[in-house]
């Protein structure tokens, strides 16, 4: 059947650990999505990958049936695990928490690129780099 | 008094999707909601009210703003407002209703009251995730064909389904009368939704067998060529599958065709030519339309 997509709804949640509670059933309830069908199925979809967020993208259609596709760790996550750290800095323009090298952050530029609006690699290093100074991590050549 | 919850709602530039959830989360939102329009963004997260007061809010805003000043954006417009804890897992089903479709179906979701038949058949839906859940004008159109198809002599007719979804245009056809159905979608959980639709709607197993694959699945499914066939897909997925038709065909074959839009029709039209189909009768709703088609 034709499929128009009237929402396309991105969520950013711990896999496998779906569940009705915000912001998943505000988010989905509100377009008339089944639910607890969609929490099942991104569980079982991200059963290997507990303790790991695992943004996903819902596309809702016309008769309220959906599709999803998961979509790469947040570029938080992704520059703590490199810094090795795990929380980010209170006041990052004072005090930072950590360090990442360039090659680092274009490594995690380049997996994030999918999901980014950047038309090239330079664009998404920048995009992240402004997360890890919000999170107060610096970056050394 | 049920617990409540902080709503926040941030629109922003849509490159600090990433630093946002970091600050959300650090604030110790569980999981944020965002949705692109346009170069903006709208990030909705939720927190206990119980945990959080005005100047908890107002101090995230204030972060909130610094961050994308330091990144050289715009101040992001950051609300928030309180919202009731519901049954989320239920609430979303308050959307749907009983729906008649054509002179003959009432679209029945599961989870409804029963209602009144009247002289309507009562086609009892569970929709799961699959596509086809009669809200579709395509699938309203689809069922209207079939009552047309099925008006006389219904018992003789065997029918194949191509991308059966929710198996709504199968378990509809059974019930119109029916003998047989074969029906198959590429998608594993329409093969589990169409099952569930069968036991539903207490029909015998046996008269609609479903299987995961295509049209070269349905060839093997089919013991002899069949009286009907139904597809409502894509127009583009349609024209390809048109000629891989030709085993379950014979010179009365009919076919219902949907998921085609206005200015599609011609393309899907100059392909059933090629194939030895015409279009008997084109409907129309909307911005889409369904084939009737025979044989020439």
């Amino acid at each position: 059947m034709a499929k128009k997509v009237v929402a396309i709804i991105k969520l950013a949640i711990e896999a496998g650990k779906a569940n009705p509670a915000p912001p998943i059933g505000p988010a989905l309830g509100q377009h008339g999505v089944n639910i607890m069908m969609f929490c099942k199925d991104y569980n079982a979809r991200t059963s290997d990958q507990v303790g790991m967020v695992v943004p996903v993208e819902i596309s809702v259609f016309e008769d309220r049936s959906f599709t999803f596709i998961l979509k790469t760790p947040p570029a938080s996550k992704l520059l703590a695990k490199a810094a090795g750290i795990t929380t980010g800095s209170s006041d990052p323009k004072k005090t930072k928490v950590g360090s990442i090298t360039r090659a680092q952050l274009e490594e995690i530029a380049k997996i994030k690129m999918p999901d980014l609006n950047a038309n090239d690699v330079e664009m998404a290093m920048r995009i992240i780099q402004g997360t890890a100074n919000n999170m107060g991590i610096a970056i050394s050549d | 008094m049920g617990k409540s919850w902080w709503e926040i709602q941030v629109q922003c530039a849509d490159c600090l999707e990433e630093s946002m959830f970091w600050r959300l989360e650090t604030f110790g939102c569980e999981g944020m909601v965002s949705e692109r329009k346009g170069n903006t963004l709208a990030v909705t997260a939720y927190y206990p009210q119980m945990e959080a007061q005005v100047l908890d809010l107002a101090a995230l805003a204030l972060s909130i703003r610094q961050d994308a000043l330091c990144m050289g954006q715009e101040a992001p417009v950051v609300t928030w407002e309180l919202i009731a804890e519901q049954d989320w897992s239920t609430s979303w089903k308050d959307k749907w209703e009983t729906t008649s479709i054509g002179d003959r179906f009432l679209i029945h979701p599961i989870w409804l009251p029963e209602p009144e038949a009247g002289d309507r058949v009562i086609l009892r839906l569970e929709p799961g995730v699959a596509f086809g859940t009669g809200a579709h004008a395509t699938t309203q159109l689809c069922l209207e064909a079939l009552e047309m198809r099925l008006g006389e002599d219904p018992g003789s007719q065997t029918i194949v389904d191509v991308g059966c979804g929710s198996g709504i245009l199968s378990v509809g056809a059974l019930l119109l009368g029916a003998k047989q159905l074969y029906a198959v979608d590429n998608d594993p959980l329409a093969i589990k939704a169409t099952k569930e639709n069968i036991e539903l709607n207490h029909l015998d197993p046996a008269r609609l067998i479903v299987d995961e694959g295509s049209v070269e699945t349905l060839v093997k499914m089919v013991p002899e060529p069949v009286e009907g066939i139904v597809c409502n897909i894509l127009a583009h997925v349609i024209v390809d599958l048109i000629p891989q038709w030709e085993p379950m065909v014979k010179p009365t074959t009919w076919g219902i065709l949907s998921g085609i839009l206005l200015d599609q029709a011609k393309l899907v039209a100059e392909a059933l030519e090629k194939h030895g189909w015409f279009v008997a009768a084109l409907w129309k709703r909307g911005d889409w339309v369904c084939l009737n088609i025979r044989r020439m």
